[in-house]
């Protein structure tokens, strides 16, 4: 069974759709990666998956229930990091990874194991008790990494994750991927920076206009494209290209 | 250009429709309750104290600095906007008929606070000095000179010295505004006279200065931006004011009140929620002033009847506002997803709005010591603040969409 599954998925944030008739799915220890242009709606289809937007047509089953069925095990099989940091100004580094795993059901002793290796791993141990505002976009971004990954869920949501991030921070983050992956865990990535997503993606969905326009490994595009040997970025813009000619 | 005028009064028309706006709420709220009671006393204060008020007292001087250091305070109202940075540069030329507008309505707007300063102290003027009406009244129309000027002076100060160290010229002016009015008031008006032309000729000298320099965007815009933000700031204690996120301050000495909640699964609004009524100047001090203003009547008004009802009326006010600035909240937070029970943020608000409301009933019962039934204030307090939290609407967003 796979781990997140989408049926015909409809919806936006009005009546009219953003994303159309969407079905894809995510299968335990993947990375699947989410491609497409400005206003393609991935970060709609990512709102619809974390529950913040409802479907108006569609299901969403994440570990085999909806939302509606049960939202506490929802809620806690995923965890979420924004395309812009979400950060509580009145809180220090360290009360937002307490505050994550108080919400999370995670003890104190498994707190302070996880979070000391998070934040060598990110070098952020000095900014303990800092608040936010004397951090940078950059330092915001690890934080929102460092909370996600301290939950330690099946799901990872990753909404453009590279964007202000060091090359340091984003080496972290790849490794971090890769480690949470081999424990079997699965994640789903939105990216522009599309040499990482092929480099590091087990699948790709390439999203247009609201509606997949392909997905499957980097063979399987190639093949529906009929560009072997086709980078990520070839293929990307054959398929921008394509639209404009219909 | 015509089309500069229209900026300005697009602004205009925008600006006070969203002053208007939130300015419903304050004086729908308790404020207007507070300042009927308080200008009420104050104003038999002095009415009283006119009768014993003894002839050496130096009225003259007492209201010359009052209203001169007013006068002082004209931080030019522009309405620029951070895009005008960019989008009004090739205008600069003509931009002066857009700063003409925004003093005049820079100047009727702010003459009102030191012309009412003025006109209370008449009765005061009238039984101290030696002055007819006549000359007293006429003090009023170098007030509205004064202003006219100060306002002129402090734009074209910021202008041509780019926002940098206006406390020297605040200072400059408000001593020259004094000395003036001191000399209107002792009929010496040949001396005030000359320091007005003393004024008049420092603004030339500026102005000379502004002909040669580019519109130093960042400094009005910035100085516009504060302005804007410290009305929000006060409108938000009556209102929910969007997207307004105030100052923190850690406040170390209250990190004790953090023990009374655990760590663990079912504490995670409480965590949040704390911190965040503690460490937010909004909030915070949204709770200490009301609180304070309760203990001052308590311990000052020997009416019992009046110190309950005005304890009634402002322990709802706390409660209430507190309720919705913690409850209502149109932006996403993290907390929207954590696995938790939908009403802890509801629970959590409770349990800390009985925690604060209870030290509030104590405040007021040690300033009631000594009056009549002294514990009956303390009592409203809880009372009212429980049955506010119960029956106020819920403010609470349940609309998940952001």
């Amino acid at each position: 069974m796979a781990l997140l599954q989408l049926t015909n998925v409809t919806g936006g944030y009005t009546r009219k759709p953003v994303i159309k008739d969407l079905t894809f799915s995510i299968e335990q220890g993947e990375l699947v990666g989410l491609i497409g242009l400005n206003g393609a709606g991935k970060s709609t289809t990512i709102k619809h998956i974390i529950g913040t937007l409802l479907p108006q047509k569609g299901e969403i089953r994440l570990d085999g229930v909806t939302l509606n069925e049960d939202i506490d095990q929802y809620r806690s099989s995923f965890s979420y990091i924004p395309e812009t940091p979400v950060l509580y100004d009145e809180l220090t580094l360290k009360e937002h990874l307490e505050l994550t795993a108080m919400a999370y059901n995670i003890d104190e002793k498994t707190l302070a194991q996880r979070s000391e290796q998070l934040l060598k791993e990110f070098r952020m141990e000095k900014r303990l008790n800092w608040f936010p505002s004397h951090f940078s976009k950059g330092m915001r971004q690890k934080v929102m990494i460092m909370c996600a990954f301290l939950v330690n869920p099946k799901l990872y949501i990753i909404d453009e994750p590279f964007v202000g991030l060091d090359p340091l921070g984003i080496q972290s983050l790849l490794d971090q991927m890769d480690e949470k992956k081999k424990d079997g865990a699965s994640i789903l990535m939105s990216t522009h920076i599309l040499s990482t997503a092929e480099k590091h993606c087990d699948r790709i969905i390439l999203l247009h206009e609201g509606q997949v326009r392909a997905q499957g490994t980097m063979n399987d595009l190639r093949r529906s494209f009929n560009m072997p040997n086709a980078t990520l970025d070839d293929l990307y813009i054959a398929m921008t290209k394509e639209q404009d000619n219909e | 250009m015509n089309n500069l005028q229209e900026v300005w009064s697009k602004r205009f028309n925008h600006y006070m429709t969203e002053v208007q706006k939130y300015m419903r709420f304050v004086f729908t709220g308790h404020l207007a309750l507070v300042l009927v009671f308080v200008i009420g006393a104050v104003g038999y204060q002095y009415s009283e104290w006119l009768k014993v008020v003894s002839d050496t007292f130096p009225a003259e001087w007492i209201v010359a600095i009052v209203a001169g250091v007013i006068l002082a305070l004209s931080r030019p109202v522009t309405l620029l906007r951070q895009p005008d940075q960019v989008y009004l540069l090739p205008l600069e030329s003509s931009m002066m008929r857009y700063f003409k507008k925004a003093l005049t309505y820079t100047f009727w707007s702010q003459l009102g606070l030191p012309a009412v300063v003025y006109i209370a102290a008449i009765p005061l003027l009238n039984t101290v000095t030696e002055l007819s009406s006549t000359q007293i009244w006429i003090g009023i129309i170098f007030i509205l000179l004064l202003k006219y000027v100060n306002v002129q002076i402090e734009f074209n100060y910021r202008y041509s010295n780019r926002g940098a160290n206006t406390v020297v010229d605040r200072i400059v002016r408000a001593v020259l505004s004094i000395l003036t009015i001191y000399f209107v008031l002792n009929w010496n008006i040949a001396l005030a006279v000359i320091l007005i032309v003393l004024l008049i000729a420092y603004n030339t000298a500026l102005q000379k200065k502004v002909k040669t320099l580019p519109i130093p965007y960042e400094h009005f815009v910035n100085l516009e931006q504060n302005r804007m933000m410290g009305f929000y700031r006060f409108a938000n204690y009556f209102t929910d004011v969007p997207h307004l996120t105030g100052s923190i301050r850690r406040r170390g000495w209250l990190n004790f009140v953090y023990n009374l909640v655990p760590f663990g699964k079912k504490n995670t609004q409480s965590y949040l929620v704390f911190r965040t009524f503690i460490r937010t100047d909004d909030h915070f001090y949204l709770w200490v002033r009301l609180t304070a203003i309760i203990g001052v009547v308590a311990l000052i008004v020997n009416i019992p009847i009046v110190t309950w009802v005005i304890t009634g009326a402002l322990a709802f006010a706390t409660t209430l506002q507190l309720k919705y600035a913690l409850l209502s909240s149109s932006d996403f937070r993290m907390d929207r997803l954590y696995p938790v029970k939908e009403n802890q943020r509801k629970d959590a608000v409770q349990k800390l709005l009985r925690l604060f409301m209870l030290v509030q009933a104590f405040i007021v019962l040690f300033c009631s010591i000594g009056q009549p039934l002294f514990f009956v204030p303390a009592i409203i307090v809880l009372v009212l603040s429980e049955i506010t939290f119960k029956f106020s609407k819920d403010p609470s967003n349940n609309d998940f969409s952001y």
